[in-house]
């Protein structure tokens, strides 16, 4: 029963954690992942969000997720891009693209892992041209593979590689 | 009924779509338009802000304390080349003090109560920055209350590293010049070449390959060399005159040959940001 268990509270509380920890490592870790020409882009907020449905397919819990995801992303827009409109869409449709390609595959670390991976491709196009439509940056779609797409996959998969067995342990002792 | 879903499916996502262009357009004009965010979202991001300076103060003290480990390691040749340059400085201070005393005699002499050089510095620290390789964002941590406006200046060491996109109460959004939107570099520069004439000119992009800033449409006939030192001219907006910007690193003819581009390596690591100090002109 998601209504009566930690989830409810501890659910929330990890999104805004580690939405808030994606700013802190980019500020820390600046010179690391913001090396010209190419860039790594963490998504931790996206890793919680794609666990949390990969999860709750293991463990038949139905949670809030999509709601969660565009509060989330509403918050990524004002606090970190100030434009609003953007992430508020895509984090939902992260959660529904996972829901039914773990509906079709059983979940487990490593058909997680190709799930984050279709997840993450699609959050940075959709923000490449997103960004394009709205003149916000002018980078050709061969850059945009090379210098983002690239770097930030391999950033997120070892990302995911650390913390999927954590996660999951903090995702079992809230159930 | 499967074709009726599938209907359904199609138009909730051209709704979506629609909705989410529209709010982007609306959010990007008021952005360039306004000078503050709407309400909702300035105090919405102060409380999101403060939330993140939990998170975020005992992280960056962290990388701070590991950082101050690894200079420890090489503080003795350091130590050395600073004291130096320090003699050299305490001279240089000394001149610069005098100056601008003089500076300020003069001024009231002509009875010229501000000019393009005069600013007060606001220092503030870096929070968080933005996760996105499209914006090169940093929030800092002083706002509207600390006499922060929007498209003010912000330097980090020697030199100038962006400007102010969006004031909240508490902090602020600020748009680093290597970003490639339409509006993020366009500073008012000027260059004293060796033979001491002086070019104008307007920033106009970030080349991410190399690192350095552009600066197209230059028609001048003086000669630029590689080294010249570029600053802000003063000249429209806020932009107090006289804030170092970098050096010249390369000039070329444009695509078309009519006029000349030049490079200019910035003065500071624009990737390693913890301390910023924003310009604020009295207007």
């Amino acid at each position: 029963m998601y209504r009566l268990s930690k989830l409810r509270f501890g659910f929330p509380i990890g999104l805004f954690f580690w939405l808030l920890i994606d700013g802190t490592v980019s500020q820390v870790f600046s010179v690391q992942l913001f090396r010209t020409p190419s860039t790594m882009v963490s998504h931790l907020v996206v890793l919680w969000l794609v666990c949390g449905a990969i999860f709750e397919a293991d463990s038949a819990l139905s949670m809030p997720l999509a709601r969660w995801a565009a509060v989330a992303g509403a918050v990524f827009d004002l606090y970190y891009t100030g434009i609003f409109g953007l992430y508020v869409f895509i984090f939902p449709l992260v959660i529904y693209m996972t829901r039914r390609l773990v509906s079709w595959i059983r979940p487990n670390f490593l058909s997680g892992l190709l799930v984050y991976f279709i997840d993450i491709t699609v959050v940075e196009a959709l923000g490449y041209l997103a960004s394009r439509a709205m003149h916000l940056n002018d980078a050709s779609g061969n850059a945009f593979l090379v210098n983002t797409l690239g770097p930030t996959l391999a950033f997120n998969l070892a990302m995911f590689v650390i913390l999927y067995f954590p996660i999951r342990w903090v995702y079992n002792w809230l159930k | 009924m499967q074709k009726f879903s599938f209907n359904r499916r199609l138009v909730i996502i051209i709704v979506c779509l629609i909705v989410s262009f529209a709010l982007m357009t609306v959010s990007v004009a008021i952005r360039n338009k306004k000078s503050t965010p709407p309400l909702v979202q300035q105090f919405g991001n102060d409380i999101v802000g403060l939330v993140d300076r939990v998170v975020a103060i005992p992280s960056n003290g962290l990388s701070g304390s590991v950082s101050s480990i690894s200079e420890l390691l090489n503080t003795y040749q350091e130590n050395q080349q600073l004291k130096k340059q320090v003699s050299e400085l305490a001279q240089t201070k000394v001149r610069d003090q005098t100056l601008a005393k003089e500076n300020k005699q003069l001024k009231k002499e002509v009875s010229l109560n501000n000019s393009l050089t005069d600013y007060t510095a606001v220092t503030a620290s870096v929070i968080t920055r933005t996760p996105s390789s499209w914006q090169n964002q940093v929030v800092i941590n002083k706002g509207a209350s600390a006499g922060v406006q929007k498209n003010m200046p912000v330097m980090s060491g020697s030199g100038l590293i962006g400007r102010v996109a969006e004031v909240n109460k508490t902090n602020s959004k600020v748009e680093l010049i290597t970003d490639n939107n339409d509006s993020a570099n366009r500073f008012a520069v000027s260059i004293t070449t060796k033979s001491g004439k002086t070019v104008n000119g307007v920033l106009s992009g970030y080349k991410a390959a190399t690192g350095q800033i552009t600066m197209n449409n230059i028609t001048t006939k003086a000669k630029i060399s590689k080294g010249d030192k570029v600053v802000t001219s003063g000249l429209g907006g806020l932009t107090p005159k006289g804030l170092y910007v970098g050096k010249v690193a390369k000039t070329t003819g444009d695509d078309y040959g009519l006029s000349t581009k030049l490079y200019i390596t910035p003065a500071t690591d624009l990737s390693d940001l913890n301390i910023v100090t924003v310009a604020v002109t009295k207007s």
